[in-house]
């Protein structure tokens, strides 16, 4: 009974989590923001990733929380975004702008 | 560089000479024979040294017309550079290659000043150098004027601190004998730079006024430092044991043979190898061709859990051991953890701990280690070997099995993961890093290539197939901007008698430091493919600015003020043109980019330096 209270409490914790959608945001704002406040230096402008700088960031898995929660708190090595320099309608755009970007085919010579 | 006036000398104040009477019976002797820095050569060409390079000097000119006409300009042939920075970045890339040390002439004072940057490249990547210097010692033998502000009282005061040895030979012998130690001392590992004042009267005096003509001594190199036999064995003992044994070589491989032995000591151990330097993270190129990278046991892609597992660490030839295990966090206030787990047995084996000095911090922070091996990496290699030979058992065996086919699975799936990576952003323009690197890497992989600079954000290291030592020479070693071009140039003039196709990805604001090397590629016939990764900035530095605006609030929208390097934009192509290159560019369309780099390979292939300028994202 226990394991499954707990399996429900991680449950619901999920649902809960997936229930703090971002707010809504403009691709094409976000687009134009993350070039801005220079996500693009280190994360290529299609959010792409670095294998020296930073991750790829499109199209994320990460749900907004911790997306949010990461920008504005890194544990890493990125320099951290307060909401004075990136107020979350900004951010809720860039998450926007990263979830639109395709996932890519595998072109000719990349394969093995 | 600005010639001494030596007509000058005739107008300069002071006491007036007293005319030769009308019936002095000895005509004043003008023309002499053969001059000290004949002698000088000779010395040069017994060392074996095949180029020597310099931007002409005064100082020196006795010696620049040794070479060129008593020496034959042969072995050494002089090749003719536009800064003694370029000059002695040209040696530091072509002794990667070839092994051997370039000789560099420059003024033992302005152009000594140009170089030392270059010097303190080479320093801190432990490669040598073999500097001679113009002077004139004796204050009664120098013209007014110029060749005083070019005379020095201890020329290599200025490099003594990231110098090996250095000497001011007051006769020929003395130069003679003292050159044979510098090489001896240069090529002894650590490897590094070394100083040889050519003092202007040694140089220009006709050897007779020497005395009895030198002899050109014998020159018996040193043989590399071997680490304690008994420690070695304590080593493989801990290796043998190990569970998760990692290797971690950084300036390891200082020749073909280096590499080997790495690989034949991973493939006995069934260890993990990393192949980096821990200055990055996560860390993709080392300061030597180490280790094949898509060799199933290569684990630099996954550099940081496999160092978390490890039950022991042994760092070859590794600059920042306390980098490659623990973990710094660039924050407001900085910290570090480790990067090892508790308990971990942590070894390390070097030559620099038998040399050392303490002003410039290249020796970076201090490792707590279980056991330190004072000895040269590669030369400890073959006893490390047999004594883990000694040491083996059936069951050790079958437990090293196991743990190499984990490895190499683990291994696949990071090279598969990169591979994919590289997909995304394929279309972009400008043109993504990882791109540039597939569609380069499509053009010269049939290719005997050598990649004699630039990392491209890692993705060479990625997508390519590194399995030969001179495929990879690492990078500058003291992070001094204006390496790039002229050490690919001084490798790619070391990889045209083997017919190699030198690669260059070249940065935008490095190339721009002393771009006249461009020139002297095209005047000495150095193929070369050059790609310029033009992301328009100093970008590393946007990156310290964005991370100094968030700290404080500020943010990044100015953080290109001082970091752009823009508006205008620099014209790549036109500028190789102008220097005798084929070029082209920008390229900004990605489809573009592999017809554009065809055409450059085949001007290559002609004998023609070539350069590819593309508009790149920054990383």
């Amino acid at each position: 009974m226990r394991t499954l209270l707990a399996a429900l409490a991680v449950s619901l914790s999920t649902v809960g989590a997936s229930a703090q959608t971002a707010p809504a945001g403009s691709v094409d704002k976000g687009r134009a923001t993350f070039q801005k406040v220079g996500c693009a230096q280190c994360h290529g402008r299609e959010g792409q990733g670095s294998p020296t700088t930073g991750p790829r960031l499109g199209p994320v898995s990460m749900p907004w929380a911790g997306f949010s929660r990461y920008v504005r708190a890194p544990r890493q090595q990125m320099p951290p975004y307060t909401d004075r320099i990136l107020p979350d309608g900004d951010l809720a755009d860039i998450y926007a702008f990263v979830q639109s970007r395709p996932k890519p085919g595998t072109p000719a010579i990349l394969r093995p | 560089m600005v010639a001494a006036p030596t007509a000058m000398a005739a107008q300069a104040p002071g006491p007036v000479a007293t005319p030769a009477a009308a019936s002095d019976p000895e005509p004043e002797a003008l023309t002499g024979g053969r001059a000290g820095s004949d002698f000088m050569v000779d010395t040069i060409k017994a060392l074996g040294v095949e180029h020597i390079c310099a931007n002409p000097g005064s100082s020196f000119r006795g010696l620049h017309e040794s070479i060129i006409n008593y020496g034959n300009n042969s072995k050494p042939e002089l090749i003719t550079c536009m800064h003694e920075e370029s000059a002695v970045a040209m040696a530091h890339g072509y002794f990667k290659i070839e092994g051997k040390p370039l000789a560099v002439m420059a003024h033992g004072t302005v152009g000594l000043q140009h170089a030392s940057m270059a010097i303190y490249n080479a320093w801190c990547d432990r490669v040598p150098v073999y500097l001679l210097l113009g002077n004139t010692l004796d204050a009664t033998m120098r013209a007014p004027g110029v060749e005083w502000v070019h005379s020095v009282q201890d020329a290599a005061a200025l490099v003594r601190d990231f110098t090996k040895w250095d000497d001011m030979p007051m006769s020929l012998a003395h130069f003679g004998e003292s050159a044979m130690r510098a090489y001896k001392v240069a090529m002894t590992p650590p490897y590094g730079p070394v100083v040889l004042i050519a003092d202007s009267e040694l140089q220009e005096r006709p050897i007779a006024a020497h005395g009895a003509p030198p002899r050109v001594p014998q020159m018996t190199l040193a043989s590399p430092p071997q680490a304690e036999s008994g420690a070695v064995t304590e080593v493989a003992k801990l290796l043998v044991a190990a569970s998760n044994p990692v290797l971690i070589a950084d300036r390891l491989a200082r020749t073909p043979a280096g590499m080997a032995r790495l690989v034949e000591l991973a493939e006995l151990l069934q260890a993990a190898v990393i192949s980096a330097q821990p200055n990055v993270l996560p860390p993709t190129s080392a300061g030597r061709m180490n280790f094949p990278n898509q060799h199933p046991l290569n684990q630099t892609l996954r550099s940081v859990a496999v160092t978390a597992e490890a039950d022991v660490v042994v760092g070859l030839e590794i600059a920042n051991f306390y980098g490659a295990t623990n973990i710094m966090r660039d924050q407001l206030e900085r910290t570090s953890r480790p990067g090892t787990k508790a308990g971990a047995k942590l070894v390390t084996i070097s030559a620099t701990d038998l040399t050392s000095k303490s002003n410039y911090q290249d020796f970076q922070r201090y490792a707590e280690v279980d056991l330190a091996l004072a000895g040269d990496g590669e030369a400890t290699l073959p006893a490390l070997i047999e004594a883990v030979r000694r040491l083996l058992t059936p069951d050790r065996r079958s437990a090293f099995e196991a743990r190499g086919k984990r490895l190499a699975e683990a291994s696949a799936a990071a090279v598969a993961r990169a591979r994919s990576d590289a997909a995304y952003a394929w279309d972009a323009s400008p043109i993504s890093t990882g791109r540039v690197a597939a569609e380069l890497w499509d053009k010269i992989r049939r290719e005997d290539w050598s990649l004699v600079n630039g990392n491209l954000s890692g993705w060479p290291q990625r997508l390519w197939t590194f399995d030969k030592y001179h495929q990879y020479i690492g990078v500058s070693g003291g992070s001094g901007i204006g390496y790039g071009s002229p050490a690919a140039i001084g490798a790619a003039l070391a990889n045209k008698k083997y017919g190699r196709l030198s690669v260059n990805i070249q940065n935008d604001g490095d190339l721009m430091y002393a771009p006249g090397v461009l020139w002297t590629a095209a005047h000495h016939q150095i193929p070369i493919l050059t790609v310029v990764h033009n992301n328009r900035a100093y970008h590393e530095e946007t990156m310290h600015l964005q991370r100094m605006g968030n700290r404080r609030n500020r943010g990044v929208d100015r953080a290109h003020i001082g970091n752009e390097i823009d508006n205008p934009a620099i014209d790549y192509a036109k500028l190789a043109q102008s220097m005798g290159w084929f070029a082209e560019g920008p390229v900004s369309n990605p489809n573009d980019l592999g017809p554009a780099l065809a055409r450059a390979i085949a001007a290559v292939k002609k004998g023609q330096p070539a350069l590819v300028d593309v508009m790149t994202q920054a990383r």
